[in-house]
């Protein structure tokens, strides 16, 4: 089930930060793995991965297409996401039960839809008559079209054949498709995932929006931190699209067209614009004669264009109070440099010393010793990584406590960071977790697999995720300061609380006791 | 041929032509497909020895990777916390870790943990506890030695037991800012009873009532080796370890009273409707089923196979109902669940819009009765069988899989070939042992319901269910 993507999407991010390692981690020989790696770039530009294990006889594929939220069109906020869905609808074949009669009644929806549209769009003004009228025959549209399909055939195909894990998700970088299979069956998803970009056929269109209009209620609108994290997002970007809304905006699902989503895949989904990585118990040559035959059927297209947009330099601090009967929390953001600018590991380095694990200066300081939070804790390169992003606090005060206190503490430590150096200690201990990290990292097929896609698309090389250990064990002390002092400043800062309502009747009672 | 004449219609819809026009139909035939047979699924030897004093230990090399990996499995859990102390036990699964050793103060191991990029975490759920220890193999001797810390010496130390206050006071104060969460919790009370050791939750008062020798008293009554499994696998030499190991935890002494058993469910079928009123969301969370049951009765198999067909999964019938025909939610599923230790739930989950609620509710009782009254199709049938049996190897993909349910079943007494004697079921599940399955166990006509929304803007009263009275369910959080 796809249910825990919006979550998963928030929180890519962290999962791929900070692997490191290095040749001389207690015997282990990381050059060894890196020459396992296969790689292949068919004609059309599909980069293709491979990492032979044979552990046991199964195999985790994923698919990753350059694109992602921040690439949603203007008025179409979310499509990125809502694509992702649409990519689990089939293709001529593969999910109709009338092949022949199909494509003219989702050609009654588009029109349907088209005039319901225009006439929704006159706001006050609409004629409400006929959108009565219209919304009816959409209605009955969309049941016309529901009657001649296969629901879900695609994603069963899949699942019956053994694919286990078959999820999807999208981020503001990238949408990302994955599953692992038995490894006797990676022909069928050779066929099956390449023909779904090959000939995607987006139907069921119109009921599908309804699907994440609830998608949307459930991970914003009646979640307090959803709530928190949009606000939070849209005060720190003004310009740069990491500000929109990863899930878009009610109105703009609403107005989704089969045309415009059809345009985005178009325009996105080529083939030089996505890499598939596969580890596990494959062959190399098998990979690359399948990838032939059933990739190789997609015709080269341009490349997109990456977003031009960049966020200017904030000039002042910006602030966002949100009430809601939740307790208290609160999100400060700072903006950095996207994840190949050079200062990015020192920056890594500093949120883990300043906010990761029970060592950390905020955890001792504010949940042990002043117990002012019951949980706080730092991350760099959130809520992207392609494109210059934001380095984070996340706290949730103690009970009694308030955001303010909170803040203010934050603010003492990061000012230490930047006023006394580090020692080398401090820096051994970053280290030496970020390789450990990496090397439990290595043990699941399908995270390798996601590491490898990542990295190819963040760098045009996967290679750099063996690199980064070098650049990690590069940092000094001098560089963490330097970052906490260029990036940490007030005027380059956004800071979001949610502060709690007390409801008239029990705040009456609070002041009599 | 259906072919031609296809791309021919699809041309007229305007917005795929360019992508059927570009390129020359390369048709797919994936029933032409033939796929290789599958290789064996190699099944590691674990080595499996009882120490004197009862501890059970299973040991497995693995040099993939430079790693020592640990799973400890400790009988006993909230189950036996005392009314008034709920949250003992899992204070006690907390500070294991976070509260000091005799030879490690806190602070000290997390110093050495979080330096060598190390990691033990220890909790305690309902019917056991776990402490799970992840660490690169050239610590090995660190990691039984703070293994056998933890487990046989933990301090319990004042401060953390005080940060610790603080926070569970803070899970108080804000487990009603989630809908989900509330629904999840009052659920599980609506079905096993609010007093249930299966579904009660820690009070203000209940936490104040804990102290550290009840703390101590609880772990010195529970954490004894004849309650403790401990599987460890990774880079290193088996007999080697199998001496650090005695080494550590040879000396532990037995401990002198038997845990008590799992108490019964008492629960009696019939219906209710249950209410949270939010008046401020619009989204409701929808609770629907009765009590489950267990992963031994003869005919689970066949539930499973009744599972993906009515609520598992993309293909299920709930999910093409609720989500894909009538767009009605993002998330919807309904599973009969099976434990060993006590009888699971039946239920049925959605989340629909606020002016949905009782049409998605409707939608998912008439499931309920059509799983009974309707075999399934050799389509669903085979849909079914298939998600399970073709993702068995799922079970063996990982050592730790293999080795944490040999872990289960040998504490439950299972046969270490009960999984292959469910997969043999499943293969021989008919369309009728499903509808049986489905008749025996599941009772549409005494289903116990939450809702958690704005319940006086929904589509219909609740009333008109005829599910019982509805019941308003009073969340304020005692002082």
């Amino acid at each position: 089930m796809r249910t825990y993507r919006a979550l998963i999407a928030l929180f890519l991010a962290f999962l791929i930060v900070i692997p490191a390692h290095g040749k001389e981690s207690k015997g282990f020989d990381f050059s060894l793995l890196e020459k396992t790696i296969f790689e292949h770039n068919l004609e059309n530009g599909l980069k293709i991965i491979v990492l032979p294990r044979h552990d046991a006889p199964v195999v985790s594929l994923v698919t990753w297409v350059d694109v992602g939220g921040a690439d949603d069109p203007k008025e179409y906020s979310g499509l990125a996401h809502m694509l992702e869905h649409m990519a689990f609808k089939g293709t001529p074949e593969i999910g109709s039960r009338d092949p022949e009669k199909e494509p003219g009644l989702m050609a009654e929806e588009d029109r349907t839809f088209d005039r319901l549209r225009r006439e929704r769009l006159k706001g006050r003004l609409a004629d409400q008559q006929k959108l009565e009228a219209l919304e009816k025959q959409m209605e009955k549209a969309i049941a016309d079209a529901y009657a001649v399909i296969d629901p879900n055939a695609f994603s069963n195909i899949l699942q019956s054949e053994g694919g286990s894990g078959l999820n999807a998700f999208t981020s503001r970088d990238q949408t990302a498709y994955i599953i692992s299979m038995p490894s006797n069956k990676l022909e069928l998803w050779m066929a099956m995932e390449s023909e779904r970009f090959f000939r995607p056929l987006l139907r069921e269109m119109y009921r599908e929006r309804e699907v994440v209009v609830e998608e949307r209620r459930m991970t914003v609108e009646n979640r307090p931190m959803g709530k928190l994290v949009e606000e939070f997002l849209s005060a720190a970007f003004k310009a740069h699209p990491y500000g929109n809304p990863l899930i878009g905006h009610m109105s703009d699902i609403k107005n989704y067209s089969r045309e415009a989503t059809l345009k985005f895949f178009q325009k996105y989904y080529t083939p030089s614009n996505m890499t598939i990585a596969l580890v596990g118990d494959v062959k190399p040559e098998t990979v690359v004669s399948m990838a032939e035959k059933y990739w190789g059927r997609i015709q080269k297209r341009p490349a997109p264009a990456r977003v031009a947009t960049i966020e200017p330099t904030q000039q002042g601090e910006r602030r966002v109070n949100l009430k809601d009967r939740a307790q208290p929390a609160m999100m400060i953001g700072w903006h950095i440099p996207d994840a190949t600018h050079e200062d990015i590991l020192a920056l890594y380095a500093m949120v883990d010393i300043l906010g990761q694990g029970r060592t950390s200066r905020l955890y001792r300081r504010m949940v042990r010793d002043e117990k002012v939070a019951v949980s706080v804790s730092s991350h760099a390169g959130w809520p992207g990584n392609k494109y210059p992003s934001l380095a984070v606090v996340f706290n949730y005060p103690a009970p009694g406590r308030t955001n303010a206190e909170c803040e203010k503490i934050i603010y003492e430590e990061i000012e230490k960071l930047k006023n006394q150096l580090l020692s080398n200690e401090d820096l051994d201990k970053v280290k030496a977790r970020a390789m450990a990290g990496f090397i439990r990292g290595l043990s699941s097929n399908m995270g390798m697999a996601q590491q490898l896609a990542t990295y190819q698309q963040l760098w045009g090389d996967w290679r750099q995720l063996f690199r980064e250990l070098d650049r990690i064990n590069r940092i000094t002390p001098e560089d963490v300061q330097r970052v906490a002092r260029r990036y940490f400043t007030d005027g380059n800062r956004t800071v979001a609380c949610l502060e709690t309502v007390v409801e008239e009747a029990k705040a009456q009672k609070e002041s009599e006791k | 041929m259906m072919k031609s004449t296809f791309v021919k219609n699809i041309a007229f819809a305007l917005l795929t032509i360019l992508l059927m026009s570009q390129n020359p139909v390369l048709a797919l035939d994936l029933k032409a497909l033939a796929y290789p047979p599958l290789n064996e699924v190699v099944i590691p030897e674990i080595e499996e020895v009882k120490l004197e004093n009862g501890m059970r230990l299973y040991l497995l090399e693995d040099k993939t990777l430079p790693l020592i990996q640990a799973s400890v499995r400790i009988h006993g859990g909230s189950y036996l916390d005392p009314a008034d102390k709920t949250g003992l036990a899992d204070f006690c699964g907390s500070l294991l870790r976070t509260g000091g050793t005799a030879k490690f103060k806190s602070d000290e191991l997390d110093e050495i943990l979080e330096s060598i990029g190390g990691s033990a975490e220890t909790s305690m759920d309902i019917i056991a506890g776990g402490l799970n220890l992840s660490m690169l193999s050239s610590y090995k001797e660190l990691a039984v030695e703070i293994m056998a810390e933890i487990l046989q010496r933990p301090q319990f130390e004042e401060a953390k037991f005080e940060q610790l206050m603080v926070a569970a006071k803070a899970g108080i104060s804000r487990r009603n800012d989630n809908p989900g969460q509330i629904g999840e919790r009052e659920f599980d009370k609506l079905i096993y009873g609010k007093e249930s050791p299966y579904a009660r939750h820690t009070e203000y008062k209940t936490i104040a009532a804990i102290s550290r020798d009840d703390l101590k008293a609880f772990h010195s009554r529970v954490f004894r080796p004849e309650n403790v499994q401990m599987a460890v696998w990774g880079d290193f030499d088996r007999k080697a370890m199998l001496e650090l190991i005695k080494k550590h935890f040879d000396g532990w002494e037995k401990g002198k009273e038997a845990l008590p058993p799992f108490p019964e469910v008492d629960y009696k079928f019939d219906s209710r409707t249950s209410y949270v009123d939010l008046p401020e969301v619009s989204q409701s969370n929808v609770y629907i089923g009765h009590l489950g049951g267990r992963l031994t009765d003869a005919d689970h198999p066949h539930r499973i196979v009744m599972n993906n067909i009515l609520g598992v999964g993309f293909g299920s019938r709930l999910f093409k109902q609720v989500r894909s025909k009538a767009g009605l939610a993002y998330s919807v599923y309904g599973v009969f669940t099976a434990n060993l230790s006590y009888p699971g739930v039946f239920y049925n989950y959605v989340s629909t819009k606020t002016e949905s609620t009782v049409k998605a509710i409707r939608m998912i009782i008439d499931e309920i009765r059509r799983i009974q009254s309707e075999e399934p199709t050799a389509e669903e049938l085979k849909l079914g069988k298939d998600r399970y049996l073709n993702t068995f190897v799922f079970n063996f993909d990982s050592k730790s899989k293999i080795i944490e349910r040999l872990v289960y079943y040998d504490f439950f007494g299972l046969p270490k070939d009960f999984l292959n004697q469910q997969k043999q079921m499943v293969e021989k599940t008919s369309a009728a042992d499903v509808s049986a399955a489905a008749r025996k166990y599941l009772k549409p006509e005494a289903l116990r319901l939450l809702v958690v929304g704005a319940v006086k803007n929904l589509d219909e009263p609740l009333a008109n269910l005829k599910n019982g009275e509805p019941e308003a369910l009073d969340i304020t959080i005692p002082e």
